[in-house]
């Protein structure tokens, strides 16, 4: 195994380190850096805008691209939370409640390096670690048969539910039905019925993934911050931060190590879980590093707490890579942005699923490797230019949204070349505001639009193996022991509350 | 009433909706005999559907984001720009194909400029004409992407 792995991994090496890949990674950075900072955007948005641009690319350069992206925007979401206390997405919440205290203290430089360098060791432990974890796990799914599939692709659906939060249970699981409700639009590929066409030739094919993701999330996310007047960029001058601001020192350094070392491990093993991602990579590791901390440091938590600000940036960074453990060993996607790669993947005409460390291991190692560039360049970009890029807040609104709404419409009109999906994409854009006006997730949307094709060829696959009968869902051990995953994540939520009840009756008596 | 129970309650007009198209999902005689087919899935989505929305209706609302009626969280939001967006992408979308990429861009940047309140001309042209031209260089003349021009061009017997 470890020969496989090293072979593997001088394949990642010879497929990454080709300047055109270096370039890739660096371009990718760099946008994600640039997209992930803009208030109100995040790595969703980020990976989708950039899809259009990789798909005159060769597979491997392509998610090169879009994994140095997907950090890069994670990364460029800590700058607007520290900067301005406008976190981008969910992720970097945690992120500000620390590093902009610490930034109004008159110290937004030593806050905006600490998170580089947290980001950068989150980020590269947790490549080390899917490197020894992903081969392994693909070796294992290789045995998979399609109705393990099935169960698994309802575990990970299940699983983006379960992590939502409270009271979100209900909703993203009736967002998830809407999404595969959406992916039965189109000539269905084995009968060839038409389903939901409404006799339209453009609608054949089903809807565009890329329209719908663009749609529900970029549109979205710019139409939202007209809707809401968001003005957050008062709150800090992001021009009055200079080079000599980004020193750390070496007890500084040696402070944050042990919390860098455990929000790591965390982040990832969490990130690894379906539904999970950095969200909630970087929440636990808040968390955890608040009840380790000693009495006097956990005083300072939520004023400005180094420790509070190197373990949800550690942590969500390895979250992030560990999401890529299930995207690239099962084809199940952890997190919406997993989710959208994914989609890529599907565009790039690549089958994803276990059979891409066989058949195609130039894209599954350059993935990983792509990743180690990723973080040095990030580090040895981002640390340098933080000064430049904080003062890329300071862009009007007026110019950036329309810009990100040209943006969108543009990269899917130039891979469509068809004017009907602006239209489409105006009515999804309209029906996602109302949804997210009404409280509803668009992440398990795009995760059931996604699944769902495949989810339906898999049942189908797996029903005419076994007979028309349902009996496999409990007959093969594997599937059920997928199955009996399911419904501990499905209990999750009641399990957990029964926890804090038992701990809160305790704590009473 | 709360902002997610009206959600769901969209929801399961949507779903009922759908499930109604599901049924009338049309079957050849052979597909009918099959226990699996282009109907079971969209059936199967369209009474979980159902489920799930009239259980966010009935059951009380536990997250506190989705407890405020819509009214509340909509007062004081800014409509009116964000409709006059919405029209102008379904404009752009329109009028791309008659006019062409660079004309129909370079005036939907320039309106949604002013639509968010930019009133100096000089920034609303410098901001939109580079950026458009520069995009379709990249597209065109680098990545040798094809870029149709407008119908109106070739009506008017200009190309």
């Amino acid at each position: 195994m470890f020969e496989s792995m090293l072979s593997g991994m001088w394949t990642g090496i010879s497929s990454t380190f080709i300047p055109i890949n270096i370039v890739m990674v660096l371009f990718g950075c760099f946008m994600g850096s640039f997209i992930g900072m803009m208030p109100g955007l995040g790595p969703i948005t980020a990976v989708a805008l950039m899809i259009p641009i990789t798909y005159g690319l060769d597979p491997t350069t392509g998610m090169v691209l879009l994994a140095g992206v997907y950090y890069g925007a994670i990364f460029g979401g800590s700058t607007a939370s520290i900067l301005i206390n406008a976190p981008g997405e969910a992720a970097t919440v945690a992120t500000a409640i620390d590093g902009y205290p610490l930034a109004r203290q008159g110290k937004p430089g030593k806050a905006l390096a600490i998170a580089a360098y947290s980001s950068f060791s989150g980020g590269t432990i947790g490549v080390i670690m899917l490197m020894l974890f992903a081969p392994a796990l693909a070796s294992v799914s290789k045995g998979f048969q399609s109705v393990d599939y099935f169960a698994l692709m309802i575990l990970g659906l299940t699983a983006v539910s379960a992590f939502a939060g409270k009271g979100g249970f209900m909703k993203a699981m009736l967002m998830t039905i809407l999404g595969l409700m959406l992916s039965t639009v189109g000539t269905d590929q084995t009968s060839g019925t038409q389903r939901f066409t409404f006799g339209s030739l453009e609608l054949l094919d089903g809807i565009e993934f890329l329209m719908l993701a663009m749609a529900t999330f970029a549109l979205t996310e710019a139409l939202l911050l007209v809707l809401k007047r968001d003005e957050s960029s008062d709150s800090l001058d992001p021009k009055s931060i200079g080079f000599k601001d980004l020193k750390v020192t070496k007890d500084e350094f040696k402070l944050i190590a042990p919390t860098v070392a455990i929000s790591s491990l965390l982040g990832f093993i969490v990130g690894v879980l379906p539904g999970a991602g950095a969200t909630l990579g970087s929440f636990m590791s808040y968390g955890m590093e608040r009840n380790l901390a000693p009495k006097e440091e956990q005083e300072k938590f939520g004023k400005g707490s180094l420790r509070g600000l190197a373990a949800p940036e550690t942590g969500n960074n390895a979250a992030s890579t560990g999401s890529f453990v299930p995207l690239l060993t099962l084809g199940i996607p952890g997190s919406g942005t997993t989710a959208v790669m994914l989609g890529a993947l599907v565009a790039y005409g690549i089958d994803p699923g276990p059979r891409l460390f066989v058949d195609r291991p130039e894209v599954f190692w350059g993935v990983i490797m792509s990743m180690y560039l990723g973080n040095v360049f990030l580090l040895i970009l981002n640390l340098p230019l933080i000064p430049y890029f904080a003062r890329l807040l300071a862009i009007p609104r007026v110019i950036m949204i329309p810009a990100i709404l040209f943006f969108s419409l543009m990269g899917v009109y130039l891979v469509t070349f068809n004017s009907f999906d602006i239209q489409m994409m105006v009515i999804f854009c309209v029906a996602a505001l109302l949804l997210r006006l009404m409280n509803m997730p668009m992440a398990p949307l795009l995760l059931g639009f996604i699944l769902g094709g495949l989810m339906e060829d898999n049942l189908r696959r797996g029903l005419a193996i076994y007979d028309n009968s349902v009996s496999f869902m409990w007959e093969r051990p594997l599937t059920l022991g997928i199955n009996i995953a399911t419904l501990v994540v499905l209990f999750f939520p009641l399990i957990r509350s029964s926890i804090k009840g038992l701990f809160s009756k305790k704590a009473a008596v | 009433m709360a902002r997610e129970k009206l959600g769901a309650l969209l929801m399961l007009l949507f779903s009922i909706a759908y499930g109604i198209g599901a049924i009338n999902i049309p079957l050849s005689f052979l597909a009918q005999q099959e226990t699996f087919s282009s109907r079971t899935m969209p059936m199967a989505l369209a009474v979980a559907g159902i489920v799930f929305s009239v259980a966010i209706i009935v059951l009380p609302t536990v997250d506190p984001d989705g407890k405020p009626s819509l009214g509340d969280v909509t007062k004081g939001m800014e409509f009116r720009k964000t409709i006059y967006l919405i029209l102008l992408m379904i404009a752009y979308g329109l009028l791309m194909k008659w006019i062409g990429f660079l004309i129909a861009s370079a005036i939907f940047l320039m309106v949604g400029f002013r639509i968010l309140g930019e009133k100096r001309l000089k920034i609303i042209v410098l901001g939109a004409v580079p950026l458009v031209i520069f995009l379709w260089f990249i597209m065109s003349l680098l990545l040798g992407v094809y870029i149709a021009p407008g119908e109106i061009f070739y009506i008017m017997g200009i190309i």
